[in-house]
């Protein structure tokens, strides 16, 4: 039995948690399913439904049979796989190890301080997997080199745009245009151009929320599964917009 | 010399899928595994495609099937969820020169309004292009979540510390029930050695 108090409680803190997992890109049955697990081992029901931007989650005393309800926003994370994998774990240990609330917010407190991965490192190994995807294309090597050079500097673009919090679809547009405009150097060296172009922007692809969008419509969450589909399909517009405008400024060299 | 390519395929994928991981922030001890199911992947939609004449479409869905079952297998050794491996994983079978023909056939079409023929070429190149990109795409991802639903229940506990059963039989853990909490540090961390990779089947 669990007084109102500690029953808002445990509400806050699942709300917290399952909006934290849907906020850095885990698909929504597996959210579902943590937040259920954690509720478990505090005795008490969770049931919630998820949108795009909000979630509803109700929370029901399993002696009692008191009941609360919460709508939450969904914050706007970077996605996370790190967050993904510690925060899963984290609700097999509550449910394993009978964790208190507490104890369950203290390494919930502890693993979503974590740093990410430093962004310098993200950038040079971005500009390497370019490189390296340019190769699987059919790319020669100084086509290698010139798609590194245009993702460092379109993915560098992207960092710092994000850092100041400009609409992701305008970040999306330029920072494709950026780096296939710098990409289009190669149609002035005798190498494979036409690869380096079209390689030098697939670094952009929005490659978790296109597959968790299909596993939530297989799984049933037809409604969250193509808003998120819509939403990968509108960054890929994105950056087919960047790249057409550099290919409508050297279409005459291409052909 | 046919086995040096599928190797170098192999390696340039694993690279690929190493970057494309890095942007999605995984945990560094899953790399070596994301880059392993990368480069048999890909590796093995190269050899499909190149020397048994399989097309694009069924050959991505082969190869990203035994990504799917992979990141199952290897998941449980490094306490990850199958889609922080197979997510980067798959990200090197992207179509890419398909989708950039796609867009580009796309530009000529609105530029060659004037000239019925010549438009009528661009729009069945795009039509081509397109459909290739969205069916590879859709392949890719339904061909790695495909475990999950065979699996279902192995891949909703891959981040569990203790699997039940081992409980009874675990020597070095002799206190069973609810675990003091300071007891938890200190057990071992999942990439740890001793975790056998077998024990997941």
């Amino acid at each position: 039995m669990k007084t109102r108090h500690e029953l808002t409680e445990i509400l806050d803190f699942i709300a917290e948690y399952a909006t934290y997992l849907l906020g850095s890109g885990v698909h929504t049955s597996r959210a579902i399913r943590n937040s259920q697990r954690i509720g478990q081992s505090l005795g008490v029901d969770v049931q919630l439904s998820s949108f795009q931007r909000s979630t509803i989650l109700t929370v029901r005393d399993d002696d009692s049979g008191e009941a609360l309800t919460r709508v939450v926003r969904i914050p706007s994370l970077p996605i996370s796989f790190e967050r993904n994998s510690d925060l899963s774990a984290l609700s097999w240990d509550a449910l394993d190890d009978h964790l208190p609330l507490a104890e369950i917010r203290r390494r919930y407190d502890e693993l979503t301080a974590k740093p990410l991965i430093d962004p310098i490192f993200v950038l040079l190994t971005v500009g390497l997997a370019n490189a390296s995807f340019c190769r699987l294309f059919g790319g020669d090597w100084t086509a290698m080199a010139i798609v590194f050079t245009s993702t460092l500097v379109g993915y560098a673009a992207k960092q710092r745009m994000q850092a100041h919090g400009l609409n992701h679809f305008l970040i999306f547009i330029i920072s494709a245009f950026m780096a296939s405009l710098c990409a289009s150097a190669a149609l002035r060296f005798d190498c494979t151009a036409e690869t380096a172009l079209a390689t030098s922007v697939l670094y952009l692809v929005p490659g978790v929320p296109l597959i968790n969008g299909v596993i939530d419509i297989v799984e049933g969450h037809i409604l969250i599964g193509c808003s998120r589909l819509i939403n990968a399909l509108l960054l890929i517009i994105c950056i087919a917009i960047g790249l057409a405008a550099t290919l409508v400024m050297v279409k005459d060299s291409l052909l | 010399m046919i086995a040096l390519d599928i190797l170098l395929d192999g390696l340039f994928a694993a690279v690929a899928a190493i970057g494309f991981g890095a942007i999605s922030d995984p945990p560094m001890r899953a790399f070596p595994r994301i880059a392993l199911l990368a480069a048999v992947g890909h590796a093995l939609r190269f050899s499909m495609m190149n020397y048994a004449g399989v097309d694009i479409a069924s050959a991505s869905l082969c190869a990203a099937m035994v990504i799917g079952f992979g990141s199952l297998w290897l998941g449980r050794g490094v306490r990850c969820p199958m889609t922080v491996l197979y997510i980067p994983a798959l990200l090197p079978m992207v179509p890419g020169i398909y989708a950039y023909k796609t867009v580009f056939s796309l530009i000529m079409f609105l530029q060659s309004l004037n000239d019925p023929g010549q438009g009528m070429q661009y729009m069945q190149l795009f039509f081509l292009n397109a459909t290739v990109s969205l069916s590879v795409i859709a392949l890719l991802a339904a061909g790695a979540t495909l475990p999950i639903f065979v699996f279902n229940h192995q891949a909703f506990s891959l981040t569990r510390r203790r699997r039940p059963g081992i409980r009874n039989d675990e020597p070095t853990n002799p206190a069973s029930g609810p675990m003091p909490e300071s007891a938890t540090p200190h057990r071992p961390q999942s990439d740890d050695p001793n975790t056998p990779d077998h024990a997941s089947k």
